[in-house]
């Protein structure tokens, strides 16, 4: 029975069982006193005022719901990557892409006009002297320097900098592809003298494109853009003149060009190299970077 | 509980899904007085509680499609309300208040006689329950504000029965030695 008096003293026990509390009630003195002390619960719990406005309140949820929109939910990845990307191709400096264009015609227009000459370069030779120190010197510049005007900004968000470093080398290093293919396949097109076909003539540049933009990677994250952009320019110049000027049958020259090839080994030491890069990337700062927030 | 025909709570949730503000206001209409009382007495002022049923009413103008009919619409739109509640009020004011000055069982020599003196001589007994631990404040609100059968007050809870009754007996024991406390030193 006393178990009933609360939902009594509440007025929610059903009509049945009410009846029964309250015949007992009447012969039960102890009941009688327990029932008093939940009635005492009861008053004093009961709230001190009107509920509010029913058009008030109606309105203020009708306002808040069209203002605030949904709920935040965490961005999906997918999205969030989708949307990184345009984000991140505002931050790159124009000079990057006009300048990358800029050296690429220049390599076409040699490779034109030596056509016209008596003794002709390959095109094969000038794309893969030009498209592989194009990219080095765009991924360089990719890793966030401090004369980057959103260096501060990118390192204060909360995507991580490992990831934005991947979204800024597939956009530089993907441009700079397509602007060697695109050469590829005009001068292929053509038909330049001394022209191969679209594939050899890819084939002469992408491997050492591959492998000096990782290199150049790997130094930028490490010390910074401008190490980079002379540790590649230095590099190239030494596969130039091994290739051109040194010209030896034998010894280190050759294995020099057989190193800037593009095969299977050299391809796969360029993943390698970026893997390396990206995960130092999210170790610390390249000597010139500088952190959000300084130590005090 | 009406049966699901044209003015139930579930017709009524169901205009709401549908974007039907009038509904909304009806339903409101409908739990008002049991609602806001509920909020009141969890959130111990007028001015929360008035926060925390905004919340709640949005939440359930923007949830009302993801009601599955499986419960009442009742403890569905209490429970909405609780975890508004919790959410505004969690870590507002440090630890539960008075948890170690107010004994938790209810042999402590406080009976009903007591607390009814305790009343009738003007005691504060609404103090003692504001100085309550939270889920005995919420056991009560439930019963006592929100008038909920102690059924539906399981349900909200998600607790058996037996433990909200076993609540509420401790909860007016806490009350009644907290008043018997304050009657000791006059």
């Amino acid at each position: 029975m006393k178990e009933l008096l609360p939902a009594y003293a509440a007025g929610t026990l059903p009509a049945a069982e009410r009846d029964r509390v309250r015949a007992h009630l009447a012969g039960c003195p102890r009941c009688r006193a327990d029932l008093a002390a939940w009635q005492v619960i009861a008053r004093a719990a009961a709230p001190a005022g009107p509920a509010p406005d029913p058009a008030r309140l109606v309105r203020a949820v009708l306002t808040r719901s069209a203002l605030g929109g949904r709920p935040a939910h965490p961005p999906r990845r997918l999205r969030h990557l989708a949307a990184l990307v345009p984000a991140e191709a505002r931050l790159i400096r124009p000079a990057v892409p006009v300048a990358s264009t800029l050296v690429m015609l220049l390599g076409v227009a040699i490779v034109v006009v030596q056509a016209a000459a008596a003794a002709p370069v390959g095109a094969a030779q000038v794309l893969a002297l030009v498209a592989p120190i194009v990219a080095a010197a765009g991924v360089a510049g990719t890793y966030r320097s401090g004369r980057d005007p959103a260096a501060e900004i990118v390192a204060a968000t909360p995507t991580s900098g490992r990831l934005l470093l991947l979204v800024r080398i597939a956009l530089v290093a993907g441009y700079d592809l397509v602007l060697a293919l695109a050469a590829s396949a005009g001068l292929a097109a053509a038909g330049a003298a001394g022209t191969a076909s679209l594939n050899a003539l890819v084939g002469a540049w992408l491997g050492p494109m591959a492998l000096l933009s990782s290199l150049s990677l790997l130094i930028a994250v490490r010390f910074g853009p401008d190490v980079a952009l002379g540790v590649a320019a230095a590099v190239w110049a030494v596969r130039v003149l091994a290739g051109g000027v040194l010209v030896g049958d034998d010894g280190p020259a050759r294995f020099i060009v057989q190193a800037w090839a593009t095969t299977g080994p050299v391809l796969a030491a360029s993943a390698a190299v970026t893997v390396a890069a990206v995960i130092l990337a999210g170790r610390g700062e390249p000597g010139t970077g500088r952190r959000a927030t300084h130590p005090m | 509980m009406a049966r699901p025909g044209a003015g139930s709570d579930e017709a009524l949730l169901r205009s709401i899904a549908a974007g039907d503000a009038a509904a909304l206001a009806r339903l409101y209409e409908r739990y008002a007085g049991a609602l806001f009382g509920y909020l009141h007495r969890l959130a111990g002022d007028r001015m929360t509680a008035e926060e925390i049923l905004q919340d709640t009413m949005l939440a359930v103008w923007r949830s009302a499609s993801a009601f599955e009919g499986r419960a009442k619409v009742t403890t569905w739109l209490f429970g909405v309300a609780r975890r508004q509640a919790h959410n505004r009020l969690r870590g507002r004011s440090g630890p539960e208040p008075a948890a170690a000055e107010l004994p938790d069982r209810p042999d402590q020599g406080a009976g009903p006689e007591e607390l009814a003196i305790a009343a009738a001589g003007g005691t504060p007994v609404a103090a003692a329950i504001d100085l309550l631990p939270g889920h005995h404040r919420d056991v009560i609100a439930l019963v006592f504000v929100a008038g909920l059968p102690l059924a539906d007050v399981a349900e909200v809870l998600e607790i058996p029965v037996g433990t909200v009754k076993s609540r509420l007996f401790h909860a007016r024991a806490a009350v009644a030695a907290a008043l018997t406390a304050q009657e000791v030193p006059e």
